[in-house]
């Protein structure tokens, strides 16, 4: 019984040692996922864009949704504000947004599901529900969902709604329309609606080439960047902004070019890189086990009962 | 010195049974609104905040405390320090508890909650969550076959004895608690070294789960590290659990004071939490974000009391006149407790920088229905000790 301590000490250091190399170990990048080029996409040009809102009215059609009503708010906030809803929500799949600078100059610009290359969202869903399908859209599916909300924490664009009021909620988002209108050849409803050209329907590959001659051609009018094409490992949607207005004071921040969901997936894959952590962790704590049981044995009796 | 645990049977029906059943009732009829009326009628959740107390409290802070289980029984059994043997009972009892609330937590939490089944049949591997419910769900089974023991010794033997009609069922019973004497002596041994290993692997994913959130958990808990730091910190707050536990009981159960086991059990809790400190401090001065702390945010003032939680107990606790002195004990104890509690709230909820717009306060909905969780969970453990073998009995 000497030895005790120490023994135990040392032990528990390897023990120990082993769980956290399995945990801590410094965590690598995955492999990035490229962009198919046959996904679709939408370029939403935020100097086009005149603020009329057609493709929020186009959207709650498409996807029949009801009206929410802005009225009498100005009371509280004590001045009109242009935004109707204030964010995105479980009735509302896309939203224009106000943004105003020094000048009193208005910019609009278009909020939706910027359907990822690599989803958040799809990396984060529990039971999968959530899927980058085929045609470049990512598809929510009601029927898996267990509502847990965890694609909602997850997403950098805070995009997934959930249905707070019904007593059966699901989880709420912009589909692309992949199985409404897509799936029919049609473009995005959004995109159809837009009378002023601001959004463009298309490959995602297409999309970039256009987005690049428009800043090509007009560099006066463009900030030299295609929002969305790194941003996150890319998304399906990109967006255009004036030279003086930056992504960040849109809503689009600032993101780094690599997917979210990268630092979770390599710590759960090395955790469970086949097996080996948790079996030598079982197998280490099962030889200590194994060990003090013998020698308890040897040393006779120490008191205590015999079962487990 | 022979131990030998045995049911307290006291008078069961107490004031303190109806305190229980008060809150138990108030969280029911919350409960009604929560499920057929919608989560907004109940709670202040907003798609800023999709995760509240039912989830930084009642599952992350519930699989932290439950830490008690796996603590104790791997310090017991696997390292062998059989002094400490009366403790792993209760501590077996009230993680089998623990872990049940944080299953029934979810369920309440989950919109579809009838999909529950879903974790267990569609796989998706790169969840964080779906790793987390597998471990607990398997976690729970080890914890209630660890359980089965307790209640052979108890009914075994020939001694099922139920009442009325049910009478006839006797003989299944006896036949089913033998086999089930059989299957744990050959087996017992297998479950808690699985019971160790399935901790770690859920305890640290805690920590995994809100590293899926680079641009909104606040930079001073995300870390590549969290994992770890959430597994040491569950075996920190494992033993202050026991010692927390087991001094209510003594006191509610008018029972003798075990203050010498209990402060003898503590010695290992400085050794836990410098490990935590190192671990922690170490990442902290790595990435340099300690400065963060100080800038005045209500992140760094949660920061900084989380800290001094911490850091208390662990040089209090290294003064044997301390670990001997039931009170102070306690109180160590339960900063610790306290510690990891704001820990989690930290890293799911205060950490958690949505914008200028944007708050979340848990309604009264939402605590109602979490007392009522721990009124049953209370409720739970008093039924155990009092009809089952779990506390050592007193000479």
């Amino acid at each position: 019984m000497k030895l005790d301590r120490r023994k135990f000490l040392k032990i528990g250091a390897v023990a120990g040692g082993t769980a956290a190399c399995s945990v801590a170990s410094p965590v690598m990048a995955r492999d990035e996922r490229e962009p198919d080029p046959n996904w679709y996409g939408m370029l939403n040009d935020s100097t086009r864009c005149i603020g009329c809102k057609a493709c929020q009215v186009a959207c709650k059609k498409e996807n029949k949704l009801p009206t929410e009503s802005t009225l009498g708010d100005d009371k509280a906030f004590g001045e009109a504000i242009y935004d109707s809803p204030r964010e995105l929500s479980e009735h509302t799949y896309t939203l224009i947004k106000m943004h105003q600078d020094e000048n009193q100059q208005a910019t609009y610009v278009k909020e939706q599901c910027m359907h990822c290359v690599d989803p958040a969202c799809q990396s984060a869903c529990i039971v999968g529900a959530l899927t980058k399908e085929a045609d470049g859209s990512v598809k929510y599916d009601a029927g898996l969902c267990m509502g847990c909300r965890y694609c909602m924490v997850a997403c950098p664009f805070s995009v997934p709604q959930f249905d707070w009021f019904k007593a059966i909620p699901s989880i709420k988002k912009c589909t692309l329309c992949s199985e409404t209108r897509l799936s029919k050849g049609q473009p995005t409803a959004c995109s159809t609606a837009c009378p002023a050209g601001a959004i463009t329907f298309g490959k995602r590959e297409d999309l970039l080439k256009i987005a690049r001659k428009r800043i090509e051609a007009e560099p006066e009018r463009y900030l030299d960047h295609i929002y969305g094409e790194k941003e996150i490992g890319g998304t399906n949607v990109f967006y255009l902004t004036k030279p003086k207005v930056a992504f960040a004071s849109l809503g689009l921040q600032d993101f780094d070019y690599k997917a979210v969901s990268g630092l979770t997936e390599s710590i759960q894959h090395r955790i469970f890189q086949y097996f080996i952590p948790p079996i030598a962790v079982y197998s280490i704590l099962g030889g200590i086990m194994a060990y003090n049981q013998r020698r308890k044995k040897e040393a006779g009796k120490l008191g205590g009962d015999d079962e487990y | 010195m022979s131990i030998k645990a045995a049911p307290l049977q006291q008078k069961f029906i107490t004031p303190n049974f109806w305190v229980l059943i008060f809150f138990m009732v108030t969280g029911a009829g919350f409960a009604y609104f929560r499920f057929f009326e919608g989560f907004g009628s109940v709670t202040n959740l907003s798609k800023a905040y999709p995760f509240g107390v039912w989830i930084a409290f009642d599952v992350a802070c519930g699989v932290a405390l439950a830490a008690g289980g796996f603590t104790t029984a791997a310090i017991v059994e696997i390292f062998g320090r059989e002094k400490y043997h009366a403790l792993v009972r209760p501590a077996i009892l009230t993680a089998f508890i623990g872990y049940f609330l944080v299953g029934l937590a979810v369920f309440f939490d989950l919109g579809k909650y009838y999909n529950i089944w879903h974790a267990l049949v569609y796989w998706n591997g790169t969840s964080v969550l779906f790793e987390v419910a597998w471990c607990v769900m398997l976690y729970l089974t080890v914890l209630g076959i660890e359980n089965i023991p307790n209640v052979i010794e108890q009914f075994g033997g020939g001694k099922v004895n139920l009442p009325g009609p049910l009478a006839k069922f006797n003989g299944l019973g006896n036949w089913f608690l033998s086999k089930a004497d059989w299957f744990c002596r050959k087996t017992m041994s297998f479950f808690v070294i699985a019971g160790v290993v399935l901790s770690f692997g859920h305890q640290s994913s805690l920590g995994t789960m809100m590293l899926i959130a680079p641009y909104k958990l606040h930079e001073l808990w995300y870390t590549a590290m969290s994992p770890l730091l959430f597994l040491t910190s569950a075996v920190c707050v494992g033993p202050c659990m026991v010692i927390f536990e087991g001094t209510l009981a003594t006191k509610f159960f008018g029972r003798k004071s075990e203050a010498e086991l209990l402060g003898s059990f503590a010695k290992y809790i400085p050794l836990f939490l410098g490990t935590y400190l190192l671990l922690r401090f170490g990442d902290l001065a790595y990435r340099g974000v300690l400065a963060q702390a100080f800038d005045g945010s209500v992140q760094g003032y949660s920061f900084l009391l989380e800290m001094a939680l911490f850091i208390v107990p662990y040089f209090a606790l290294k003064s044997k006149a301390i670990r001997m002195n039931g009170t102070k004990l306690f109180l160590c104890a339960l900063s610790v407790i306290c510690a990891v509690v704001l820990n989690r709230f930290n890293v799911f909820l205060i950490g958690m920088d949505m914008g200028p717009n944007w708050n979340y306060f848990p309604s009264v909905g939402e605590f109602a229905i979490t007392f009522a969780f721990l009124a049953l969970g209370v409720m739970m453990y008093k039924i155990g000790v009092n009809y089952l073998p779990i506390l050592e009995e007193e000479h």
